[in-house]
């Protein structure tokens, strides 16, 4: 199999071949970054398979451009994000094409609940709220997914977005307020 | 993530019922990302945009023109594709995977489920191979209790270069497969009232 994976550092002498240098640079940021990646999509997207697919799109990307990771610029975290934010963006022009259909279970959530009634309930309750991010503008759904999905700071989110921290603030004061708006209707 | 107190006092509610909503990936998506990168597996990229289309319709206008001139390109008639590691014979645990033999993005020509006996998170010698088939979905056990059958949707499959395709299992737990097949997703009959898809 043909490869053309860029990355000087992993080619040096003695350094580890291409291929597991590479592997291994996925398997540590995965487990580092890739529950948040994942929970990023899965504020944006209402399909399991299809935030798996993304997140996996995310890391392969990040793999063939780590080189272009510079940790004074930033934490590794909001660079990844960065990524997936751009893939997250293909997928919406791509999706276009597509036609999803939702079978309304979450087997992802994470919940403790004691019974499969309760589990169920608080499903209903997790779609209820997601369901309500999904009518926000593109804006206020991209705050709500980076400090909620992805779990970023104020910090972070303002690197991110390349905007103040006073205005990360602001903006998602105003789109939780508009979230509550669309729950109470 | 920093700062509950930096919420106002009337969002806090919705604050905290946002945090608490949190979602795992299945355990077999970082084996199988991992194997991905090993097979030097490329992202898709970006989606072209709006923009640049008409200029690559012009061009690929000219290669369809060359191709008529030159003869048709060759493309190698079967992709293989493997995907790792889903539990796919109700064993518990993530190591199985699904190799494909395929016409491009057409029909099935081989396919097996086998054990990631050595954790390299593909087909490998050594692996044990739980059930192969033809070009054709069978079933080789006959239809009873205790089969179970597993999902996943959607992958490129096929070669075809979109990740449009199913993956049906039908296995009895825990180590025993009885019949896999693909289905491309996006090729439903409009009119049909509930999708129905081709297995192949």
């Amino acid at each position: 199999m043909s490869r053309s994976f860029h990355q000087p550092s992993l080619s040096a002498p003695g350094a580890p071949s291409p291929d597991v240098a590479a592997e291994e640079l996925c398997r540590g940021w995965y487990e580092a970054h890739g529950v948040a990646v994942y929970n990023y999509f899965r504020f944006h997207v209402p399909l399991q398979d299809v935030a798996e697919d993304l997140t996996a799109e995310t890391f392969l990307k990040l793999v063939r451009a780590a080189d272009q990771f510079d940790s004074a610029k930033g934490s590794a975290r909001v660079w990844i994000l960065t990524i997936a934010r751009n893939v997250l963006g293909d997928w919406h022009r791509r999706a276009r094409l597509r036609q999803y259909v939702s079978l309304g279970a979450m087997h992802d959530l994470v919940c403790q609940a004691p019974s499969p009634e309760e589990r169920l309930l608080r499903e209903e309750e997790v779609g209820r709220l997601l369901d309500a991010v999904a009518t926000l503008g593109a804006a206020d759904r991209e705050l709500i997914g980076l400090r909620y999905g992805s779990e970023l700071d104020t910090a972070e989110m303002a690197h991110a977005l390349g905007i103040s921290e006073g205005s990360v603030r602001t903006r998602l004061w105003r789109a939780l307020g508009r979230l509550r708006g669309v729950l109470a209707r | 993530m920093s700062g509950e107190e930096e919420v106002p006092r009337e969002l806090s509610d919705l604050n905290r019922s946002l945090r608490g909503i949190r979602f795992e990936p299945r355990s077999s998506l970082g084996p199988e990302l991992r194997g991905r990168v090993r097979r030097g597996e490329r992202a898709k990229g970006a989606v072209t945009s709006r923009r640049v289309r008409p200029a690559l319709w012009g061009v690929a206008a000219a290669l369809v023109a060359s191709a008529a001139l030159l003869g048709t390109p060759h493309l190698p008639a079967d992709v293989r594709v493997d995907r790792c590691c889903y539990d796919l014979d109700g064993g518990g645990e993530a190591d199985d995977g699904v190799l494909v033999v395929a016409g491009r993005d057409e029909q099935v020509r081989r396919l097996s489920i086998y054990e990631d006996r050595d954790g390299s998170a593909g087909y490998s010698l050594g692996d044990l191979v739980r059930f192969e088939r033809g070009a054709e979905p069978m079933i080789d056990v006959p239809l009873g209790l205790d089969l179970e059958t597993y999902q996943f949707c959607c992958l490129d499959y096929d070669g075809g270069g979109f990740d449009d395709d199913g993956l049906l299992v039908v296995g009895r737990p825990p180590d025993r497969v009885v019949m896999a097949a693909i289905y491309e997703t996006h090729r439903t009959e409009a009119s049909a009232p509930l999708p129905r898809f081709p297995l192949r």
